[in-house]
């Protein structure tokens, strides 16, 4: 407690009381991240509101040994901003200035705290779009998405936020500052950093400021909803339209019982006694776009389990049946009163049997499981819910993610496609990387954060 | 226990409320936004924060009981009902504002209600019809032409000016029982349908009594009375403004758009009376929350501020609500603000438009 009190007395003398908060709500309000199961409350939350800011306390938590977990919205999927060692929950919603769109870069510097739609919409008044939309986009922030490396809805065509990311400003956990990257297109003097900062979790350094890639706007898009007797069904139609050679912007799908909970709460008319739902779309010219999407609803109806096929009739209800999808994990809340959520990733003509064999897990354990994802990217996101007070269900649905996880190594995937580690699924780490590259995981962690306060027990630890 | 269970554990701190919360807006500290709120609640149910913490007690207060953050939550968390489970506990006693307990204690007999509208000319007649029209108690005070226009709208109401208080005051200031002691003494009270202009007393009741035995005007209007031949617009058509249909916008009453979904009704009864515009943030709580600009009338100020930006960019002839107290807020706001638009209840408007076109 006394340690606590002189942590936080420490940060007033250098930032001022408007940005440090330690009493026991506020900590309280920042003790979670939208991972179940993880839960701890900081000893203090700080608010920055500049690069110097940061990096004042980060200087203060390497003398100190300090941990910090920095945080954007708070909805890591993976117990990635839940400060699980105490210390410092460094908040960066405050930094959320778009300092710059410019269309003839076709580029934007924003600061870290800027949610993912303000900055599409930023872009849109230009007539560009920022194409990464991760399901949470309404609320995450570019520092989140980027320390993530999230996908979205859109990652077929459009790939993932790594692919947008052009620069960074970012303080190391020495509390030095260094700049990577920038306004080229092309640029390969040193390592290649701004690809090792996206996706390190916050546990490498600090962003606080990114220069992001943006696309020209779609004059168009166009969106179709298909109906199979089950999810392996709309896997073999997600293969045959990319085998096609299509390369559509969405191919989502939701099985069951997801269509039950997101019709629950959008209330769309959707059919809930179908085995699956695939959603698929396209973007671009009006003509491309028809002929696409036109072409994609042919070939659902062509896979034998195919029941119904049916287009969005105007952006209104292309947009309803997006945002339905974005929302299906908090839907699917309504039915339990806890909800696990895993994030593997397979190779996509491995999808079918990897539904197939998902559904037979979840059976044997005897649990409610619902599985949603991004299918055209072979990302899937089985999703269990069970009784919170009811112990053993909670282990099994432990242990069938568990058995879920091998499955897709074995099928030459990945334990997660986008939510990343955090400290939910370090555990796991290991099976899918190997002991040595592990260590050089570690090896890069201490090059950057020598003192190791920058989210410890999460990645590189 | 202070929390019925399941509620609380819906709530899978996704975080997709944020955006919805005014509070949340105002501080962007996630300790008075909707999904922070329920962490301090859940605390308070596993006993890892005290009752009488201060932050916890500035929260529950701070709060303006608006549930916006209600209608976007996928996951179907009921923070109205959770938040007035939380008042009922943190504001029990002298814990409640001095301002809410004189409230509180002013309309909590039938006897003092009617005192309140003793000497107002609020409506009062009899006609046996099967349904009812709440005068609510301080509107009765308040607004009493709000009352008169209703019936003019639609003569069939029977108005008892013997009806107390609805309680919703009670509901959402702590004193959860009493208030739906109230609303079920008024449902004995007023049996049939019960027509309301308010809002706020409208979801309490539907709450108490269900949802179908309630019915806010415009929704009564566009509904059941129009089917019955009291359609809109009346005889002398749109309202005119120098020679021009008026430029009508609306704000919303959070509980009735939030808590019962009515928000296309009273738009398109204004757009019959004029020409509807659309108000930028209309669905956002104006800051009057029931008895919020009373207890936190800085706060308040703030919550209405960006609302009176958008009016003075638009100016407006005419603004139109559906709840008094939102009339209250905007009336002041407007005055202090120095703009020319008139706010008026939805009311009172579409009566007017019916005797002689005016809008006076
Ligand atoms: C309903 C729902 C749907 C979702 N859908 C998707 C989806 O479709 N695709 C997807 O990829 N993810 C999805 N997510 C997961 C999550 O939204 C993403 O991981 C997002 O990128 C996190 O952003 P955030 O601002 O909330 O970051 P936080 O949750 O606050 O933090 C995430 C991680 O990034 C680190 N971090 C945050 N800001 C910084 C910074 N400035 N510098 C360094 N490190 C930082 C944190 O320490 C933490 O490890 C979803 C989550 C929810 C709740
Ligand atoms: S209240 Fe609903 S929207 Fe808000 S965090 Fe909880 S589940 Fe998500
Ligand atoms: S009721 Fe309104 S102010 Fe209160 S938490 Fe919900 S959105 Fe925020």
């Amino acid at each position: 407690m006394t340690q606590t009190r002189s942590a936080a007395d420490d940060l007033v003398r250098l930032l001022g009381p408007d940005r440090v908060f330690h009493d026991e709500a506020t900590r309280e309000a920042y003790a979670r991240d939208a991972t179940p199961l993880f839960h701890r409350r900081p000893d203090v939350v700080v608010t920055p509101a500049s690069t110097a800011e940061v990096a004042e306390v980060v200087r203060y938590a390497a003398e100190t040994g300090t941990p910090i977990v920095p945080r954007g919205a708070g909805s890591s999927l993976c117990a990635g901003a839940v400060a699980l060692a105490g210390g410092i929950s460094l908040v960066l919603t405050k930094m959320d200035a778009i300092l710059e769109v410019s269309r003839p870069e076709l580029l934007a510097v924003v600061q870290p705290g800027v949610t993912t739609i303000a900055l599409d919409e930023a872009a849109g008044a230009q007539g560009l779009m920022f194409a990464p939309d991760p399901g949470s986009r309404t609320v995450s922030t570019i520092g989140g998405n980027i320390a993530t490396c999230a996908g979205g809805l859109r990652g077929l065509k459009y790939g993932v936020t790594r692919n947008y990311v052009l620069g960074l400003e970012a303080v190391l956990g020495t509390g030095e500052v260094i700049r990577t990257g920038g306004r080229l297109v092309k640029d390969v003097a040193g390592y290649d950093l701004t690809r090792l900062f996206t996706g390190s979790e916050g546990t490498l350094a600090v962003i606080t400021e990114a220069t992001v890639g943006l696309l020209p706007r779609p004059a168009a898009a166009g969106y179709g909803l298909a109906y199979f007797g089950d999810l392996a069904g709309a896997s073999t139609a997600v293969d045959a339209i990319v085998g096609a050679g299509i390369l559509p912007a969405t191919l989502e799908f939701l099985d069951n019982t997801c269509i039950r909970a997101v019709e629950d709460f959008a209330v769309l008319g959707l059919d809930v006694t179908a085995g699956a739902l695939l959603l698929f779309g396209d973007d671009g010219d009006p003509a491309t776009v028809e002929r696409t999407v036109a072409r994609m609803a042919e070939v659902c109806s062509s896979v034998p389990s195919c029941r119904e096929v049916t287009l969005a009739a105007d952006v209104a209800a292309a947009d309803a049946l997006l945002a339905a999808r974005r929302c299906s994990l908090p839907a699917l809340a309504r039915l339990g009163t806890l909800t696990l959520l895993e994030d593997v990733s397979v190779p996509r003509p491995r999808m079918p049997e990897a539904v197939a064999r998902i559904a037979d897990i979840a059976a044997r354990y005897g649990i409610t499981m619902g599985t949603f994802g991004h299918a055209g990217d072979g990302n899937l996101h089985p999703t269990a819910v069970v009784d919170a007070d009811d112990p053993a269900a909670v282990e099994a649905a432990h242990s069938a993610f568990a058995e879920v996880f091998r499955l897709a190594i074995d099928l030459g995937g990945t334990i997660s496609g986008e939510h990343g580690i955090g400290a939910a699924k370090l555990p796991y780490l290991g099976a899918r990387l190997g002991e040595t590259h592990l260590g050089v995981l570690r090896r890069v962690k201490a090059a950057f954060d020598p003192a190791g306060i920058l989210n410890p027990g999460k990645l590189g630890s | 226990m202070t929390f019925t269970p399941d509620l609380l554990s819906r709530c899978i701190s996704c975080g997709f409320c944020l955006p919805a919360c005014p509070t949340y807006e105002l501080t962007k500290d996630e300790r008075s936004s909707p999904r922070g709120r329920i962490a301090l609640m859940r605390a308070l149910e596993t006993g890892t924060l005290p009752m009488n913490d201060p932050g916890v007690a500035e929260e529950s207060s701070f709060c303006l009981g608006c549930r916006a953050c209600e209608v976007v939550c996928p996951a179907g968390v009921e923070y109205g009902q959770l938040l007035e489970e939380w008042r009922d506990a943190t504001w029990r006693g002298r814990r409640r504002p001095v301002v809410v307990r004189a409230l509180l204690r002013a309309v909590d007999r039938t006897w003092k209600v009617r005192l309140l509208g003793l000497f107002r000319r609020h409506a009062r007649r009899r006609t046996g019809g099967s349904a009812s029209l709440m005068l609510g108690c301080f509107e009765r005070f308040l607004y009493p032409k709000v009352s008169r226009s209703a019936v003019a709208l639609d003569p069939r109401l029977d108005v008892d000016p013997g009806q107390g208080c609805c309680g919703a005051l009670h509901a959402h200031n702590g004193e959860l029982a009493e208030g739906r002691a109230l609303a079920r003494k008024l449902g004995e009270r007023l049996p049939g349908t019960i027509v309301t202009t308010s809002g706020g007393c409208a979801a309490h009741l539907a709450d108490v009594l269900g949802r179908d035995r309630v019915v806010e005007l415009s929704a009564w209007l566009s509904g059941p009375a129009s089917a019955a031949g009291a359609a809109l617009p009346g005889p002398a058509g749109p309202i005119l403004v120098d020679g021009r249909p008026a430029r009508i916008g609306l704000q919303d009453s959070c509980h009735l758009r939030n808590g019962l979904g009515v928000w296309r009704e009273p738009r398109a009864i204004l757009a019959a009376l004029g020409e509807y515009v659309e108000v930028p943030g209309a669905a956002s709580c104006c800051g009057a929350a029931g008895t919020y600009a009373l207890v936190r009338p800085e706060d308040s100020a703030k919550v209405v501020a960006p609302k009176v930006d958008a009016l003075r960019r638009l100016d407006l002839d005419i603004l139109v609500t559906v709840n008094p107290g939102c009339t209250r807020q905007l009336q002041t706001a407007v005055r202090k603000a120095g703009l020319r638009t008139r706010v008026v209840h939805l009311a009172e408007l579409a009566a007017s438009a019916r005797t002689d076109g005016s809008g006076r």
